[in-house]
């Protein structure tokens, strides 16, 4: 009997520490990162609801494999030495076939109530209303579209406490990437010929990290993509000179979409990478020829800026003429 | 002269080596099967390490992108076509004739054209790292366009291999329907088949309906990069999602393909070593037909997140949730065989017994994963490569084992040492554990899979480090094997027809069987019929 004892004990101290530990927040991953956003809260829910029941199974199977290994071990018996010959007992396979059936149902239902907050956009908030943003994916590289024409790459700029809705698409010739930033909820792919929705309402300002997560090639793990929440007026005021700027082709436009979409494969000193070594390279002072390269691809070069408007060619080309012009005109 | 001339040389088939290329005996097959699957085991499982040891630390430089990529993708392929579903092969064809009590399977000379296809659908996939471009990098589920776009042979060697495959399992896959169906033993009725039997006679189903499926999704793939096809190029007006669904059409139902028939091997080792008859073999043997049917409704919960329509998201909720119950039906009546025996602890018990415990962590997972709004937030991440670990390495691998170190006595009349396999049962258990357990924690903090590189310290970079001081455990328990086996050969326990005692009627005949399996086989009057062999002796004794 004492070793039963011990092996209760010891699965009810686990347990415990697991559960404390789980309680002690999100750190560590017992639990889906610190939600910060509705959509992501239920998920989280839905989480706790479902290690629920797992937990109990787990344990009830765990620890009766433990108890009947060691209640039951030969000891000192024969080794041929027969345990009593029970084929089995029906209402036993009723009873552990139905008690699942319940418990799977329970986990059902709760996913179902949770839905309509995971699934559907808030029109608005206390905050303000609804934004729309376009999310188009690119190898390796996350373009963002405002609904007033501003364009941002990698980093996407939100109000916080605002719901924001994501259209995401990619351009019929990329392949599938899969947008997620945990704190904001599930991921949600982006597929090439099919538009795709999703949406986050944060919670608190700051920067919310995460990455492409549908194998997209070379530089899939390269991919990254944050969001930085700002309070709602800044938001606004950001959007406002941004939007400015951009129609000059000026702005962080231009840093940013060579950092995004050509230092991945280039070097950020376009010292070469997965792709060749830039620098001292004419095209980079050579408008029209660097935008056909970026607008068609080559060879195992995406067409990078397919979907570009002009503003973000004479942006990125604004960024390479400042930052390469000295070092290819030096060398 | 009426003297018949004996001829002086042995006829070139019968040499040592001629014998094993020219053989139809459906043991050899079945050796070879196994031995070919063991040697692409230790190929896929360096392939692991070298992953394990580039995500050991963050930023590292051990591999370049290019070969991890290629790496993933043939250690994907590797495990899942030239291990897991081939050495089930194996110990079907080494079985299934013995324990129905059959000379050999139905189609012999089908059942050699099986093995060699196998083997060289292995070549033609290896072959691919000496090809232009080197060996495929678009992942073992070779998603479009991705794997389109990728320039070089790789991707067309592997699309080639896995149409020999296809065929190998799919000829495979009728023999043992064929052999099932028609060759049992007098008395041997379905309800007294050993229940690895049914688990075959499920898989090969399984693979009968699915394997067709695969080899139109991957003609239609090679037609795509070969023929200017564009079934599935968006920008011509394919669909990139048309090929997920019949991928995974294919490849739920090959996750079953491969958990079925290691169950079934649990199946047969959980009685022996407990001296009880399995608890509820009626509800053991249906469960394994129902969860085959249940596998070919839930292909979409690989796609939770590519923006199905709800109702089909909830369909595919339910059916995969359903998938628990006969899952749960098994491992309850493996906890109740266990239940009052006399349980000892040889090593193929062991690995039976780990299969349970880590087995139930594999499938609670997939709880999560199938409800949808959750899947969402781990689909694709390291939670997912724990789970699928949990289901075919904790599930498929320690089934094998305990069948390897079970049946090892029959095929080669020694018994494993019983002092290695202990040890090696407990470095694959801890270091599996270590390996994969802090997985889950990954994929929960945000670390998708398929990245040959991260830039997170701390959690990220602790969970990795223990995965991967897990997985050299892991290796060193493989090692102790490869090492049992080695020694054993020379100097083993002699095994004697029924080293453990058993109930089937493999163990009726000597160790290693002779060529024509039996010369004379019992009437089967119940599932265990060499238990019932051996109470009529006692009782003649007596």
């Amino acid at each position: 009997m004492r070793p039963r004892h011990g092996f209760v004990a010891l699965a009810v101290a686990t347990l415990a520490l697991l559960g404390a530990g789980a309680a002690a927040g999100s750190n560590g991953g017992l639990t889906p990162i610190d939600p910060s956003s509705p959509n992501a809260d239920r998920i989280t829910g839905i989480y706790w609801f479902i290690l629920g029941f797992t937990g109990f199974i787990f344990l009830v199977v765990e620890i009766s494999l433990i108890l009947f290994v060691v209640r039951y071990r030969r000891r000192g018996r024969p080794s041929d030495q027969e345990g009593p010959q029970i084929r089995g007992n029906t209402r036993l396979e009723y009873a552990w076939t139905l008690a699942p059936v319940l418990i799977l149902a329970a986990i059902a239902a709760f996913v179902f109530y949770k839905l309509p907050g995971i699934k559907n956009v808030p029109a608005a908030s206390a905050q303000g209303a609804r934004i729309d943003v376009t999310v188009e994916a690119h190898r390796f590289y996350w373009e963002y579209r405002y609904s007033n024409g501003v364009v941002a790459v990698d980093a996407l700029r939100a109000p916080v406490g605002v719901p924001v809705a994501l259209t995401l698409v990619a351009p019929k010739d990329d392949v599938i990437h899969s947008w997620w930033i945990p704190a904001f909820g599930g991921k949600t792919d982006v597929i090439p010929g099919h538009t795709n929705h999703t949406w986050f309402q944060a919670e608190k300002t700051g920067t919310f990290r995460g990455q492409c997560a549908e194998f997209c090639g070379v530089q899939h793990a390269a991919m990254l993509a944050s969001v930085q929440v700002l309070p709602a007026a800044r938001f606004r005021a950001w959007l406002a000179s941004e939007q400015k700027a951009q129609a000059k082709g000026d702005g962080r436009l231009g840093a940013e979409t060579w950092a995004g979409a050509c230092a991945k494969c280039h070097g950020q000193q376009a010292q070469g990478l997965v792709g060749p070594d830039l620098r001292g390279n004419s095209l980079l002072a050579d408008r029209n020829g660097l935008e056909t390269l970026i607008r068609n691809g080559r060879g195992e070069m995406p067409p990078v800026a397919e979907t570009w408007k002009e503003n973000q060619v004479t942006a990125l080309f604004g960024y390479v003429k400042r930052t390469f012009a000295k070092a290819s005109s030096g060398g | 002269m009426a003297v018949r001339a004996e001829p002086l040389l042995v006829p070139w088939y019968r040499g040592r080596v001629a014998s094993w290329v020219t053989t139809t005996d459906h043991k050899r097959i079945g050796i070879l099967y196994i031995a070919t699957s063991l040697f692409f085991f230790g190929a896929g499982g360096i392939l692991a390490l070298l992953m394990r040891a580039q995500l050991a630390t963050p930023n590292e430089k051990f591999l370049t992108r290019n070969s991890y990529d290629e790496v993933f993708t043939m250690h994907g392929t590797t495990m899942i076509f030239l291990v897991v579903v081939p050495i089930l092969a194996g110990f079907g064809n080494y079985l299934v004739p013995l324990m129905i009590g059959a000379r050999d399977v139905a189609f012999p000379r089908l059942n050699a054209f099986s093995y060699w296809m196998f083997l060289l659908g292995g070549i033609v996939l290896y072959s691919s790292w000496f090809s232009t471009g080197g060996a495929p990098k678009a992942g073992w589920t070779s998603y479009v366009p991705l794997s389109e776009l990728t320039s070089g042979s790789g991707q067309d060697l592997w699309i080639l291999s896995l149409h020999i495959l296809t065929i190998s399992s799919f000829a495979g896959a009728v023999n043992f329907l064929a052999t099932i169906h028609n060759m049992r033993t007098r008395g041997m009725t379905w309800m007294r088949l050993p229940l690895f039997v049914w688990a075959i006679e499920t898989y090969s189903i399984l693979l009968v309906l699915v394997l067709p499926v695969l080899g139109a999704g991957l003609t239609l793939l090679l037609l795509d990069r070969q023929a200017g096809t564009h079934f599935f190029l968006p920008d011509k007006g394919g669909s990139a999602l048309l090929y997920q669904h019949v991928f995974w059409f294919f490849g739920h139902p090959e996750v079953y393909i491969m958990v079925l028939p290691a169950m079934g091997i649990v199946s047969e080792v959980l009685p022996v070593f407990a001296r009880k008859p399995i608890f509820g073999y009626a509800a053991i043997a249906f469960s394994t037909v129902g969860i085959a049917f249940f596998s070919m409704l839930v292909w979409a919960h690989h796609m939770f997140a590519v923006g199905l329509p709800w109702g089909l998201q909830s369909f595919f909720m339910i059916s995969s949730m359903a998938v628990a119950i006969p899952t749960g039906v098994k491992i309850f009546n493996w906890l109740a065989t266990i239940w009052r025996g006399n349980v000892s602890f040889a090593t193929p018990m062991l690995f039976a017994l780990g299969f349970i415990g880590v087995f139930t962590i594999g499938g609670l997972s997939g709880i999560f994963l199938a409800a949808f709004p959750f899947d969402w937030q781990v689909t694709d991440t390291y939670f997912v490569v724990a789970h699928l670990h949990y289901v075919l390495f904790g599930g498929s691998m320690f089934g094998i084992f305990a069948g390897l170190y079970y049946w090892w006595p029959k095929m080669f009349g020694r018994v494993l040492d019983e002092r290695l396999g202990k040890a090696s049962f407990w470095l694959m258990l801890v270091g599996f554990n270590v390996a994969f357990f802090p997985q889950h924690m990954l994929g929960l903090l945000g670390m998708p899979r398929r990245i040959y590189t991260y830039y997170h310290h701390g959690y990220w970079e602790a969970y990795n480090l223990t995965s991967t001081i897990g997985s050299g455990i892991m290796a060193l328990g493989v090692l102790a094997f490869v090492v049992n086996v080695v020694v054993t050969s020379r100097v083993g326990r002699r095994a004697g027809n029924d080293p453990w005692l058993a109930d089937t009627l493999e163990w009726y005949t000597t160790s290693p069987p002779p060529p024509h399996n039996f010369d004379r086989v019992p009437y089967v009057t119940s599932a265990r019929p060499l238990r019932d062999l051996r109470r009529r002796l006692a009782e003649e004794r007596a």
